[in-house]
């Protein structure tokens, strides 16, 4: 009789622990209106969040555009930027989030930025005006930017209740409520 | 001519229908100028160019433009494109970059810029010098910013040191067109940190016509670029001959200034010289000094400034112009 209420006992224990420990990807859209809105970033607060970024994160220069045009990364990593056209780039940002110039460099050549501390920086080339992009550092480890459908994945989030935030280029951060558990999609919609 | 047409023509399908293309990778873009200059002329330019990604890593690149000047005597607004009054293919060219290991191939094959010293379209057109430097520019006895190739290149090395080489015949556009036969260019670029030097040789054929000029065209220039935090200070020196028993020898250097401070200013300057030595009345010495800004405007317009004190036997009218442009420029995906 002990030994089976020990083992029913322990069942429960590891059920409570697994049910702790589940994760799940969060899926979503992000919207405009009616409208789609690809390049968003949705990121969640989270006090435990994996670790530092470990990742190769690259926002590229090829055909005069910069790939891809928002770029969400955690704060604290390197984004190496490098020029994969036959012409100079000269990547720069002066405005909010990081500032840096990196002068120009010819193709082949690579630069890297490392983006310490949360917040939007607008990317520029100072040599070729069309080239624009954006890259978010959030301080969360738990993070995505939609795609060109407008649908985003944020992978392996514990269960649980979330605020959330989300930016889109040219628009408010928003900021609500977001349920993490494997069924509830997040639908991000701005007015 | 039938080349020309072919090519603007699918350039303008291809800007039409650059919305539906974007899963293909191709990118469409134009700028429009308009400009004035106290030289008393006034300027209308468009460009158009569209690129991407074809299949198995190959590119394309396709440009075309058209501008007109009130006047033809100075060269003002005439940094890299021609000014004619008609639509002209500039570059149209696919390429192909390798890079094995460290290393770096690049292939490229159509029409293309001269690849002499700094001669890309962006390293000229609307930097912030609405004027070409006196030795890039058509009727000065040097090199043109409007000089074209239709033949072959490549690069090899490594992104710190690699050679250039072009096979093929001048396909220019703008009043100095070279004479018709092979030509060849070299260059070596090298680059350590913010210092980027490259060295460059061409064998070519004249501008002048042959009961005027008779031999090659050849020039070695020397070109370098140096950046360090929003200061980039560039140049070339040039000496060869444009034909035979004449000289011609020149050089610029220009400062530009992109501080933080600064936000959307760039601040320019370029000091430079030329001398066209021939033993005759038709000798050219001229000096040059230019200071001015380009400045980002909101929703795609760039508007520069230059004000310019020149001396010697340029045809010009004035010896302190001003010149004022407004470019919008807009992409389509």
């Amino acid at each position: 009789m002990r030994a089976l209420m020990v083992a029913v006992g322990g069942i429960l224990l590891l059920t409570t622990a697994t049910r702790g420990l589940a994760a799940f990807d969060l899926v979503g859209t992000t919207r405009v209106g009616a409208r789609v809105e690809p390049n968003a970033v949705v990121w969640l607060e989270a006090a435990a969040a994996p670790g530092r970024e470990t990742r190769k994160v690259v926002l590229d220069q090829r055909n005069l555009t910069f790939s891809p045009h928002v770029l969400a990364v955690r704060a604290g990593a390197t984004v190496e930027f490098p020029n994969r056209d036959r012409v100079f780039h000269n990547v720069f940002s002066f405005h909010d989030g990081k500032r840096f110039d990196l002068g120009m460099y010819p193709v082949g050549a690579s630069r890297d930025v490392t983006f310490g501390t949360p917040g939007v920086s607008r990317i520029f080339c100072n040599i070729h005006p069309n080239m624009a992009a954006y890259v978010i550092a959030v301080d969360s480890g738990y993070f995505a930017a939609s795609d060109a459908s407008g649908r985003f994945q944020i992978a392996a989030v514990p269960a649980g209740t979330y605020v959330y935030h989300a930016w889109h280029p040219g628009g408010a951060t928003l900021t609500g409520s977001a349920t993490v558990d494997g069924e509830t999609p997040l639908n991000v919609r701005w007015p | 001519m039938a080349l020309s047409r072919a090519v603007l023509l699918v350039l303008f399908v291809v800007v039409g229908h650059a919305g539906l293309a974007s899963g293909q990778s191709l990118t469409a873009e134009a700028d429009v100028t308009a400009g004035h200059s106290t030289d008393d002329i006034s300027s209308l330019a468009t460009q158009l160019r569209a690129f991407g990604d074809l299949k198995a890593g190959v590119r394309f690149y396709l440009e075309s433009a058209w501008a007109r000047r009130s006047d033809k005597e100075s060269d003002a607004f005439a940094a890299a494109y021609p000014y004619g009054g008609h639509f002209d293919v500039i570059e149209t060219y696919g390429e192909r970059l390798f890079t094995p290991g460290r290393g770096l191939v690049g292939i490229r094959a159509g029409r293309y810029r001269t690849p002499f010293g700094i001669a890309g379209r962006s390293d000229h057109a609307y930097a912030g010098f609405l004027r070409p430097p006196l030795i890039r520019y058509d009727d000065y006895f040097a090199l043109s910013n409007t000089f074209l190739e239709h033949g072959a290149d490549v690069i090899a090395g490594l992104p710190q040191l690699y050679v250039e080489a072009s096979l093929g015949a001048p396909a220019d556009v703008g009043d100095a067109k070279r004479r018709h036969g092979l030509d060849s260019v070299v260059r070596l670029q090298a680059y350590h940190g913010p210092l980027i030097v490259g060295l460059s040789r061409i064998w070519t054929q004249p501008t002048q016509p042959e009961s005027f000029a008779r031999g090659r065209a050849e020039f070695t220039g020397l070109d370098v670029r140096w950046m360090h935090d929003g200061v980039l200070v560039r140049g070339e020196w040039i000496t060869g001959q444009p034909f035979d028993g004449t000289t011609t020898d020149g050089w610029y250097a220009d400062l530009m200034l992109h501080r933080a401070a600064m936000g959307p200013v760039t601040a320019v300057m370029r000091v430079e010289q030329l001398n066209y030595n021939i033993a005759s009345e038709y000798a050219l010495h001229a000096r040059r000094v230019t200071v001015g800004a380009k400045v980002r405007l909101p929703r795609g317009l760039t508007a520069q400034v230059n004000l310019l004190r020149q001396s010697g036997n340029l045809p010009v009218s004035r010896a302190i112009p001003v010149d004022l442009a407004l470019t919008y420029s807009f992409r389509l995906h």
